[in-house]
């Protein structure tokens, strides 16, 4: 490797880090609007303090399925979304952001004779339809979500997004009524108690820091503070400046309401000090999106590593090496952030084991890249950094992936031990398996026989599975131990618990298997992906069961894509084992 | 030849093949009990699949049940010798040292699991705000209860398990004059009010003659519960105190005089009588701000132990249960607007053995790992020498 070819390597890898600073930068103004600042107001919303933003963004994913659309030619964010629905929803309305991809539903909402497949609505689009939508919904609430069929689950989810959407629009205003200012000044006329009352019931989020001497979680909803100053207490500090916010953002007025926002965040920071700053770094996180901008980076890293197979490789290897190091490190500061922000060990919940599970095989995958220096540690790594990373994408549009812990999950000691290893050994399982469909692959394609890089390959994946069984034993045990100090018995036989079991018989089998001299290479390397069947089954497929004491809900959708990825490793496996005359030695030059 | 057969016993037991197949096994059964767990509740596919030795299947159509698949207790005892034979096979020497380590450490905590399996038992304790219960309670396991009530401040409880009455016939209680004849036995059975010009009941006392009972089959899920019943004839001195429905699905006492005794009938969850006494002094259910999402469960209960003078108060909470008297005490669950706090009781004399063979296996594996780091150094250091 020249020099030029060394410097330019690493430059691509920087240049990748610059790209990604540049997503954590604060965007423009919106129409003149401080959106930005807006979405920088923290809230109370599922028993924590958020920004705004954070809100918005989780919303428009549950409603959307994205973070922003495109509406009259112009992509719109989540903070001008959420400013426009929560102050201009007449304006909201209008914006198409309801898809709907199933048919019967569509045809629900109208008869007029849609085209298949999917379609956007507007809120003003489904209105008519409503009282429909929720009358079907609620037959279909009561069944078990197994048990649904199509339309039932497609009319349940979009009653939620709907729902969801409905809280919002009435959260700081009702919609429809002159605005907050007006409902300021009617304190305490006729029919202001019961608006009140709609208020409080529909509040999505808490607004309002708590005052001073009251209880530190005490926020309220604006509900709550006009009901509370109708009965001769006083106005809440932060009520006026909300209310000329909205005012302002009504009549266009761009300079109004960045003064008001100024205001607001004044009585924010005298009434709860700290919120302002603690929401602030959320959104740059949020705005930063760290795993979306690793995942894009990690598959420029596989496409330049590809590319290195058939043209300048010598450029290309470092090259993709120095990418997979950027991406490494985005993900690690994004993996950082949200231990920090949470205040919690990193793995909490399915999407963060996914981010885990990427970022532990890219790290295990960066080590065995330094260990042989053949590409086939940068290939592996970047693939499974990115599937988990997709992975991840996918489960997070459910909603906060910051949520609290309930009760008995609530032990920052057992979620850093047992949590953390047992997904490290996840982790390890699934590269242990990519570096064996990279050897199946490779047998396949490469023209010449190197004997020397199947043997590394073999001593790769034999050192991961090892590191895997060491991983995926201790942290089962220490599952067992929390079980006991919990639940009180150490084994139960609960799907997750027989999941993780798996995974460790599995390990033990192929070791001794090896140990014994009953499987060589290829053997070891087919055993290896069928690891990844198990460890995918272990860990998505008993969500699916919907027993015990592990189960966080069923995922309809979830379950195709796992058939559909053990499909893919069965036939990856008939690769792995493919007939005799495949693995001859070839003769050269006639490739 | 003895000595031949022996070898191949020997042989037989320390082979890897056997190691990988039982694994295999293993694996299938973890597989099939976990489907099962969707139909059969947890309890059962355990019992079905881990804690038996042999899974057996009942097929429409043939009037016995088929042995289907080794069960987890065969396999685990297997692997178990296979495991022992395999340690004693190790080298005894240090660079096997934690290898051996890390099997022995298995091998105990296969027998945890083989303890908890045979000797653990399951019961729970319910107590309201101010309540004081010196109780445990099991989950599906009945007794039918009788409770001599005469004195206002204390009640002699004598109690029949509901395996006794399965065998029927007579049982004489001791400590009592009575003598219960059991007419019949219902494993579980639904009740419900006699409807006019139905047979008519076999009870001849009490509530059993309005209510008709109607026999079910057993179930076995985990939010589902047998309601086992009978009809019971109290004879005491040769006088007959009539034919009485009992069953865990009635609610309302019921009683009869002998002899100035007042005696109560009640079929309930079999209890086991506890030499002290927990009194319920606060239930906390905390939820995070804004939300109804659980962060906290706690009960505090004071402990009055006479036998041991002993009276204190303790916090059971979420991941922090209470070790007392060999008995453990978890918050589990709770009920009726906050003020009932369910705790579940689990007696298990193994408890520690998981523990022991956690540090065994670590500590086992973390000398293999120094072992095969320093020779892979030296390896290469001779490399570099050579």
């Amino acid at each position: 490797m020249t020099f030029v070819q060394k410097y330019l390597a690493w430059g691509a890898g920087v240049l990748a880090l610059l790209i990604a600073l540049v997503f954590a930068l604060p965007g423009g103004k919106v129409r003149g609007f401080d959106a930005s600042g807006f979405g920088n107001l923290p809230i109370l919303e599922g028993g924590r303090i958020k920004p705004l933003d954070s809100l918005a963004r989780n919303s428009l994913l549950v409603i959307h399925g994205s973070q922003g659309f495109r509406h009259e030619g112009r992509s719109i964010g989540p903070d001008e979304w959420i400013l426009d629905l929560l102050f201009r929803p007449q304006v909201a309305d209008t914006q198409r952001i309801f898809i709907i991809n199933d048919t019967e539903v569509q045809s629900l909402i109208d008869d007029k004779g849609k085209k298949l497949g999917r379609d956007n609505y507007s809120f003003a689009d489904l209105g008519p339809r409503l009282e429909e939508i929720q009358k079907q919904a609620s037959t279909a609430q009561p069944i078990a979500p197994q048990k649904r069929t199509r339309f039932q689950s497609a009319i349940v989810n979009l009653f939620d997004r709907v729902y969801l959407y409905y809280k919002l629009r009435n959260t700081l205003q009702l919609a429809g009524s002159p605005g907050l200012g007006w409902e300021i000044q009617s304190l305490g006329t006729a029919d202001a108690n019961l608006r009140h009352q709609d208020l409080i019931q529909l509040a999505q989020f808490r607004i309002l820091p708590p005052l001073a001497g009251e209880n530190p979680d005490a926020w309220q909803s604006v509900g709550q503070a006009l009901s509370a100053a109708s009965k001769g207490g006083p106005l809440h500090p932060a009520l006026p400046p909300l209310a000329r916010l909205n005012a302002a953002y009504v009549t266009d007025d761009a300079a109004g309401f960045n003064a008001a926002l100024a205001e607001m965040d004044g009585v924010v920071s005298t009434l709860k000090p700290g919120a302002l700053a603690k929401a602030s770094r959320e959104l740059v996180f949020n705005r930063a999106q760290p795993f979306y901008v690793g995942l894009s980076i990690y598959f420029m890293a596989f496409l330049a590593l590809c590319i290195s197979w058939l043209w300048k490789p010598d450029l290309l290897r470092p090259t993709a090496y120095a990418l997979l190091c950027a991406g490494a490190i985005v993900h690690t500061l994004g993996l950082a952030a949200r231990i920090i922000l949470q205040g919690r060990p990193p793995v909490t919940n399915l999407y963060s084991s996914a981010v885990f599970v990427g970022w532990g095989a890219v790290i295990l995958g960066l080590i065995v890249e330094r260990m042989y220096r053949k590409g086939f540690g940068t290939a592996v790594a970047a693939a499974a950094g990115f599937a988990s990373l997709i992975v991840a994408q996918n489960l997070g549009t459910e909603g906060d992936t910051m949520e609290m812990m309930r009760a008995v999950l609530d032990s920052n000691f057992w979620l850093a031990t047992h949590v953390v290893t047992i997904t490290i050994g996840y982790a390890g399982t699934f590269l242990a398996g990519a570096i064996a469909i990279a050897y199946a692959l490779r047998k396949h394609l490469a023209t010449q026989v190197d004997v020397e890089t199947d043997r590394a390959l073999a001593d790769m994946a034999y050192g991961i599975i090892c590191f895997s069984l060491f991983f995926s034993f201790v942290g089962t045990v220490l599952g067992g131990i929390w079980a006991d100090q919990s639940w009180g018995r150490f084994w139960g036989w609960d799907p997750k618990e027989n999941g993780a079991l798996l995974i460790v018989l599995w390990n033990a089998i192929i070791l001794h298997a090896r140990m014994a001299g009953y499987v060589r290479e290829r053997g070891i390397m087919m055993m290896a992906i069928f690891g990844n069947i198990i460890t995918a089954c272990s860990w998505f497929g008993v969500n699916m069961l919907g027993v015990g004491l592990h189960s966080y809900g069923f995922m309809d959708q979830a379950f195709y894509a796992l058939t559909a990825f053990i499909a893919s490793q069965l036939v990856l496996m008939g690769i792995c084992y493919a007939p005799a005359r495949f693995w001859v030695e070839k003769p050269h030059g006639k490739a | 030849m003895i000595k031949t057969i022996a070898s191949r016993v020997w042989a037989f037991f320390r082979s890897f093949q056997l190691t990988i197949v039982l694994l295999a096994l293993l694996m299938c059964l973890v597989v099939l009990c976990t489907l099962a767990q969707v139909e059969m509740g947890t309890q059962g596919a355990v019992n079905a699949y881990m804690r038996s030795f042999v899974v057996w299947h009942q097929f429409s159509g043939l009037p016995f049940p088929l042995p289907m698949f080794p069960g987890g207790a065969l396999v685990g005892l297997l692997l178990t010798l296979n495991l022992i034979a395999k340690t004693l096979d190790i080298k005894l020497s240090w660079g096997k040292a934690g290898m051996w380590l890390v099997h022995f450490g298995l091998v105990v905590l296969f027998a945890g699991e083989f303890v908890a399996g045979m000797m653990q038992v399951d019961t729970n304790m319910s107590i309201e705000v101010g309540q004081t219960v010196n109780f445990v309670q099991s989950y599906k396991n009945t007794e039918l209860a009788l409770i001599d009530v005469t004195d206002p401040t204390w009640d002699e409880v004598y109690s029949v398990p509901d395996t006794l009455l399965a065998r029927g016939g007579s049982i004489a209680v001791p400590g009592t004059p009575i003598t219960l004849k059991v007419k019949r036995y219902f494993p579980n059975a639904e009740l419900s009010n006699r409807a006019e010009g139905t047979p008519p009941s076999m009870a001849t006392a009490g509530i059993g003659p309005s209510v008709s009972v109607v026999e079910q089959p057993l179930v076995s899920a985990d939010n589902e519960m047998n309601q086992a019943s009978a009809f019971v004839e109290p004879v005491a001195a040769g006088h007959s105190y009539g034919v009485w429905l009992v069953s865990v699905g009635l609610g309302a006492p019921q009683s009869f005089i002998h002899e100035g005794h007042n005696y109560v009938l009640s079929m309930r969850l079999r209890r086991q009588y506890l030499p002290y006494a927990f009194t319920l002094k606060q239930f906390r259910h905390d939820v995070y701000p804004g939300t109804d999402i659980p962060k906290n469960f706690s009960s505090l209960v004071q402990i009055t132990n006479p036998s041991r003078h002993e009276s204190r108060e303790a916090l059971i909470y979420m991941n922090q249960p209470l070790r007392y008297e060999g008995k453990t005490f978890y918050q589990a669950s709770f009920g009726k607007n906050d003020t009932l706090s369910v705790l579940s009781v689990v007696e298990n004399p193994g408890w520690l053995l998981p523990y022991v063979s956690c540090v065994l296996v670590a500590i086992g594996l973390l000398a293999h790992f120094a072992i095969v780091l320093r020779r892979s150094l030296k390896r290469r250091q001779d490399k570099k020498e050579g």
